[in-house]
């Protein structure tokens, strides 16, 4: 019992971490970011290379590698996606798909197909009641928490959080009080795209850095806010605890096998019962 | 025929080559070519089935490979693990991939927004995770192997396999030409509108997602037993998206461009052999150029130019010949 709650609690954060982003740049401009896996690969490698191949320190590393896939996810929506916008969505939606493919060849082409190792950054466990937990498992879950939170204070209490708030609510209206809607949309990209690196970092020393690592949590984002309701923030936490959850207690009392088809079965449910999702606005559909 | 009341004498003359030159390709090609040949009509017959859906209706299908797959391992198992003729596989492909398509299209096609395509890719994701855990029934990695043959001689399967696409084509191309096409090509138009006419819009999507999942998990027995083999990787990413560029490459909604571009980008990739790993990187790149540059596609738009150059110059003939 103790052991769901403990493994539940980490595997929310940090599918609340991917689905955050997920539904933040969904949210304000309304792009649907398939390449979202990639930056959470991109994040896992970015750290791979700079300690395995630069022998930058472990902490140093995870920053920088933030910093860049940030900096990926803003040149791409302003080189690739923003032309797009005049089309129809389909169109951004095929670019993203592409950049996501294109980003999973060329990790594959440099480094391979086989996994690579990144070094923990905490090599301890720790015990909790009986339940044995790792030192990165721990500061995943505390990490991914902190990241929330400053996400929304810097939603609630910055001049920057109010303009993404307000061009969510209305891009055309938000234009009109003279918030750069546009530059809105690369900077909301980057906070993504930087949140979606931060998940990859944190996991990455427990789990396989594969290129193909992006695609299973892509399709566990896209879950998680549909439960939660497309473009809200809170929805997708609660998406993240509801999924998180129902996953580790299948894997605990059935097995590991049947918990991957618990995101397709609760968005087929979700779609059937509600399609806003818990916390969507049903006006969007 | 009402239905095919917009083609023209020039278009069937225009089948009518391409059939003929993809059937002398056994009395030409080598027996490297010929199985080239038979994977890219399979491709064909995806790439058509996945224009007939999206193409038609607009609804971007972004995991066309659950049917192929779904279809493919149904006759895999029949085959294999049931010891059922080759024959039997292909209506079970395609009731199963019907199945899927009722599983997946019901709860999304009704919503707007990008459920559909997304739902699609996730369950292609899903299943194949699927197929490689429960490997003790599905062969895990290494997929279902020593499927026996349906067909004696490579060229007769080759064949077959033509057959099979002119066939999928002449069907899937009457009905997006017969008056339930036009509807299907109104919902890609202004699907409020279609409702507001009375048009059970729902119905219409759902029925399209169910014949052009039919003809994929066809397509993909039809894989199947040309390969003899199935495996994971029938449910790829990759695949789907390789389909969607072919449609892209031929023109959306013609169904004969999706043949073309398949074709054309089969041939691509063996052009590209000793490129091999860069292959995938080759066509997203191809797909980023197209949706930049020429959203319209390339195989479609040069046909509709060169048959309107062929009709003007056979006016001009006609003008000259009676003067």
């Amino acid at each position: 019992m103790l052991d769901i709650i403990i493994y539940g609690a980490v595997i929310s954060a940090v599918y609340a971490l991917l689905a955050v982003g997920f539904t933040l740049i969904f949210g304000v401009a309304r792009i649907l970011n398939l390449a979202h896996g990639a930056f959470y690969a991109l994040g896992a490698y970015c750290v791979y290379t700079l300690t395995a191949n630069l022998h930058v320190p472990l902490v140093i590393a995870a920053v920088i590698a933030v910093l860049l896939v940030a900096l990926f996810g803003i040149a791409m929506e302003r080189v690739l996606v923003r032309p797009l916008r005049r089309l129809p969505p389909l169109a951004v939606l095929m670019m993203t798909l592409a950049v996501g493919l294109m980003v999973e060849q060329i990790l594959l082409l440099i480094f391979g197909s086989e996994a690579r190792n990144v070094p923990s950054l905490v090599e301890s466990s720790f015990n909790f009641g009986g339940v044995l937990l790792s030192g990165q498992r721990l500061l995943a879950f505390f990490c991914s928490v902190a990241i929330l939170g400053g996400l929304w204070l810097f939603m609630q209490h910055t001049r920057l959080g109010a303009a993404i708030l307000a061009v969510s609510q209305d891009p055309e209206g938000a234009r009109y009080m003279g918030i750069p809607s546009d530059r809105i949309f690369s900077i909301v990209m980057g906070l993504s795209a930087a949140i979606a690196a931060a998940a990859g970092v944190l996991v990455a020393p427990f789990q396989s850095v594969i290129p193909g690592m992006g695609l299973l949590p892509l399709v566990k984002a896209f879950a998680i806010v549909i439960v939660g309701g497309l473009g809200s923030i809170p929805g997708s936490i609660v998406g993240a605890l509801l999924l998180g959850y129902t996953e580790t207690i299948v894997a605990f009392k059935a097995s590991i096998e049947w918990s991957q088809i618990v995101s397709v079965a609760a968005v087929l449910i979700v779609l059937i019962i509600r399609p806003a999702g818990f916390f969507g606005k049903r006006a969007a559909f | 025929m009402l239905a095919w009341g917009s083609l023209t004498k020039t278009d069937v003359i225009g089948a009518i080559v391409v059939i003929a030159l993809l059937s002398v390709v056994p009395f030409v090609g080598s027996r490297y070519i010929v199985g080239i040949m038979t994977v890219a009509l399979c491709y064909a017959i995806w790439a058509s089935s996945w224009d007939f859906m999206s193409g038609l209706t607009g609804r971007e299908n972004f995991g066309h490979s659950l049917f192929i797959g779904t279809g493919a391992y149904t006759a895999g198992f029949l085959n294999v693990s049931f010891g059922l003729s080759p024959w039997w596989g292909f209506p079970a492909a395609a009731i199963i991939a019907v199945l899927f398509s009722l599983i997946i299209g019901i709860p999304t096609l009704r919503l707007r927004g990008p459920y559909f395509a997304l739902a699609m890719l996730s369950g292609a994701v899903v299943m194949q995770k699927l197929s490689i855990i429960f490997s003790e029934t599905t062969g895990g990695q290494d997929g279902l192997n020593g499927l026996s043959p349906m067909l004696r001689s490579q060229v007769s399967a080759y064949y077959f396999t033509l057959v099979a696409l002119v066939v999928t084509v002449i069907v899937l191309k009457f009905i997006a030409l017969s008056p339930w096409g036009t509807i299907l090509r109104a919902i890609r138009g202004d699907e409020a509108t279609c409702q507001a006419a009375g048009i059970n819009v729902n119905f219409y999507k759902i029925s399209a997602l169910m014949i052009s999942a039919a003809f994929a998990g066809f397509g993909g027995a039809l894989y199947a037993n040309y390969q003899l083999q199935v495996g994971p990787d029938l449910f790829d990413v990759a695949l789907s998206i390789n389909i969607i560029i072919m449609v892209y490459v031929g023109g959306m909604g013609s169904i004969y461009g999706a043949v073309g571009g398949a074709l054309l980008l089969i041939g691509l990739t063996e052009g590209l052999r000793s490129f091999s790993e860069y292959r995938l990187w080759v066509y997203t790149l191809i797909l980023i150029l197209i949706l930049f540059f020429i959203p319209n596609g390339v195989i479609a738009p040069a046909w509709v130019r060169v048959r309107e150059w062929i009709i003007g110059r056979s006016a001009a003939f006609t003008r000259r010949a009676s003067a």
